[in-house]
């Protein structure tokens, strides 16, 4: 019925040549917000399987980026192509379409839920819209994917609130792999968590990823986070990648006097604050 | 007026302990709010030092006391809260003192900057004006308050010093005014900066050279530092010594530098292989299991033993005495086992 229907042949590659067709694709993506430009003609590939970083400032278009790629904010212009086909258009089926394919998850997921429903209950409920099925099957499968991020059945049980932020991060993720999405966007999902349960979460996502061969893209402002859980990144500045590459490359070798600068600011044994202005001077001067 | 301040000591930071007072001084505090059966501990037997000129750490993940101690220094406890134990500031007693005895030492020998540097600054007040403010507390006559104010600015490197002392807060980045911030803590010349997490709100590399600045007007003013963060990276980058704080206790103190080569206790080590690193070969993280706990929640005997990997049945008998391991303070009975 819509054009994309028309052109569904990248649903038919992903059984068979699957490894080579990206399973997200964002080209010359233009965001305006008035006269400020968030995101500045940003394209970059993400393959079945893989893990994607977005590093940058505050401010510097990745949240943005994040939010047109989950088809919550339109671009100004260029596109997103996800499974092969274009994302288009904001009605409810094209965005039920997009949801049953990409997930989000976001930095507090505390907003997300409904704060009178038990964790299970909202869990089940987009499996509801995209997945046919008995209330008993889903029943069942809210306890298998509570089980898969570390969740007891009396969490399930619980109010959002009655849970601390490391479970709700959990019950977040839970929540998006019901639908069985090929992509996860997550935006800061770990930037507000003790480094203890931080790493629960990300050792959780990395087996995710080895077991079910869903794909990452994980925004975040920390190169040691983003260092772990990806393979590729790009570096944003005010809206524009100015680095991209294997994520190791770009931390043992950067090439953007702006990656130096980040890298070096981080604090560490021997940390040389001097060195960060001189990095700064050399970022100002281009 | 910055450079008439007594110079910064050159000993070494851990040495001077018995010669000169003490920035700050908290023996064996505890806390707690409530009563009989509804009482809530909140920090147990906690004793921290800032030596003169000193930058000190105090780690751990949130709700472990961190803020709660650093605030206890100006006598600032939770509503009806008792305390026990010693805290003393450039030799004033803070927990005796008097509401005018701790308002003058917080406009003179202690200041304070928060993680929000827009909570501490009054939103409809010029910034020349917070400035001032300080220094007229302290007795600087208004012509006198107003060039220093100026001075400041351009010391914490904001631009354009004249006319920022006519703009409001909202006019100003977080990172620019939290310079402010420390512009104003700094004025009064203290001899102890209660520092709790500054920089957690700000990028990276304002972070930095935020820090640039606080360590730079701290060696030029002599200030002791106490510096409050959950990042363990950032307190052995900058400290000279750093606590280790775990469910309302310390757990551990150390030299900051050798905090990442010689952990002592089992959180420590924990903490350091949960977090990923730029630096070095790609390591693998470990996540600990469980979750940090409060002191009121945690378990008998070691807070730590319901997650600690090394826990035995005696660790459920006492809380661990302080004792010492290489350069370490530690309260584990089995710190050779975390490093030998
Ligand atoms: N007024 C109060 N009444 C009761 N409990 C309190 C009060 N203030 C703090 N607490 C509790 O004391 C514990 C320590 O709090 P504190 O603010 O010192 O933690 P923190 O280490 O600074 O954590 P964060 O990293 O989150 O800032 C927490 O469990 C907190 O909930
Ligand atoms: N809804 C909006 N309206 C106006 N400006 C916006 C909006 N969303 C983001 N911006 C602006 O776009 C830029 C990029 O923001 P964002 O994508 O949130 O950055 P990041 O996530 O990297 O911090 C910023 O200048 C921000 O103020
Ligand atoms: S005392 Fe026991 S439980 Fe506590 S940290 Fe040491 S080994 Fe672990
Ligand atoms: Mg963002
Ligand atoms: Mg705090």
């Amino acid at each position: 019925m819509s054009t994309g229907d028309a052109m569904s042949t990248g649903d038919a590659m992903s059984t068979g040549d699957a490894v080579k067709a990206p399973v997200l694709s964002a080209t010359s993506l233009v965001k305006r917000f008035g006269h400020v430009t968030a995101v500045d003609d940003v394209s970059f590939e993400l393959m079945p399987g893989a893990s994607l970083g977005i590093v940058g400032e505050s401010g510097s278009g990745k949240t943005t980026t994040a939010r047109i790629l989950a088809g919550l904010e339109q671009p100004t212009s260029g596109t997103v192509t996800l499974d092969g086909r274009a994302v288009e258009g904001h009605s409810r089926r094209a965005r039920l379409r997009q949801a049953r394919r990409l997930q989000m998850i976001f930095q507090d997921p505390y907003g997300s839920f409904d704060p009178r429903q038990t964790i299970a209950q909202s869990i089940a409920e987009p499996m509801r819209l995209h997945a046919p099925g008995s209330r008993k099957e889903h029943r069942a499968r809210v306890d298998e994917l509570l089980d898969q991020v570390g969740l007891s059945s009396r969490a399930g049980q619980s109010l959002p609130r009655d849970l601390s932020g490391g479970q709700r991060q959990r019950a977040a993720i839970a929540r998006a792999l019901g639908v069985a999405p090929r992509v996860l966007v997550l935006d800061e999902a770990v930037a507000a968590l003790d480094v203890s349960i931080q790493a629960q979460i990300l050792t959780l996502l990395d087996d995710l990823r080895r077991d079910t061969g869903i794909s990452y893209v994980f925004v975040s402002h920390d190169l040691a986070v983003v260092r772990y859980i990806t393979d590729t990144a790009i570096v944003m500045r005010h809206g524009r990648i100015v680095e991209r590459g294997e994520t190791e490359q770009i931390l043992r070798s950067p090439r953007h006097p702006y990656t130096r600068l980040l890298l070096d600011s981080i604090p560490s044994p021997g940390w040389d604050l001097d060195r960060v202005a001189r990095d700064r001077r050399a970022l100002d001067l281009l | 007026m910055l450079a008439k301040k007594t110079p910064a000591r050159e000993e070494a930071p851990d040495g001077g302990a018995g010669t000169r007072r003490d920035a700050l001084g908290i023996s064996r505090l505890s806390l707690a709010v409530g009563t009989g059966e509804s009482e809530i501990p909140l920090l147990a037997d906690v004793t921290v030092r800032v030596g003169r000129g000193e930058t000190v750490g105090l780690v751990g993940e949130s709700g472990s006391g961190k803020s709660l101690t650093a605030r206890s220094a100006l006598g600032m406890l939770p509503r009806g809260a008792r305390a026990t134990g010693g805290v003393t500031v450039s030799g004033v007693d803070v927990l005796a003192a008097g509401y005018r005895e701790l308002r003058d030492l917080r406009r003179t020998r202690v200041s304070m900057i928060f993680q929000d540097p827009r909570a501490s600054i009054n939103p409809v007040r010029r910034i020349g004006d917070y400035l001032t403010e300080g220094l007229r507390a302290r007795g600087v006559p208004a012509r006198g308050a107003a060039e220093q104010a100026l001075d400041l600015l351009g010391q914490v490197g904001i631009r354009d010093p004249k006319g920022a002392m006519g703009r409001f807060p909202h006019e100003f980045s977080g990172g620019m005014l939290q310079r402010v911030v420390i512009a104003g803590a700094l004025s009064t010349e203290p001899e102890l900066l209660l520092a709790d997490e500054p920089t957690t709100a700000l990028d990276v590399t304002t972070q930095a050279e935020v820090i640039g600045l606080l360590k730079e007007m701290q060696r030029a003013h002599g200030t002791g530092m106490l510096f409050v963060t959950h990042d363990l990276d950032l307190a052995a980058a900058i400290c000279d010594r750093v606590y280790v704080m775990y469910a309302g206790r310390i757990v551990e103190e150390s030299a900051g530098a050798s905090l990442f080569g010689a952990p002592a206790h089992p959180y420590t080590r924990a903490l350091l292989e949960a977090s990923p690193s730029v630096h070095g070969g790609r390591a693998e993280i470990k996540a600990i299991r469980g979750r940090p706990r409060a002191l009121a929640e945690a378990p008998s005997g070691c807070a730590f033993r319901d997650r600690c990997p090394l826990a035995g049945d005696e660790c459920a008998e006492t809380v661990p005495a302080h004792r010492p391991h290489g350069t370490s303070l530690v309260a584990c009975l089995r710190p050779e086992q975390v490093t030998p």
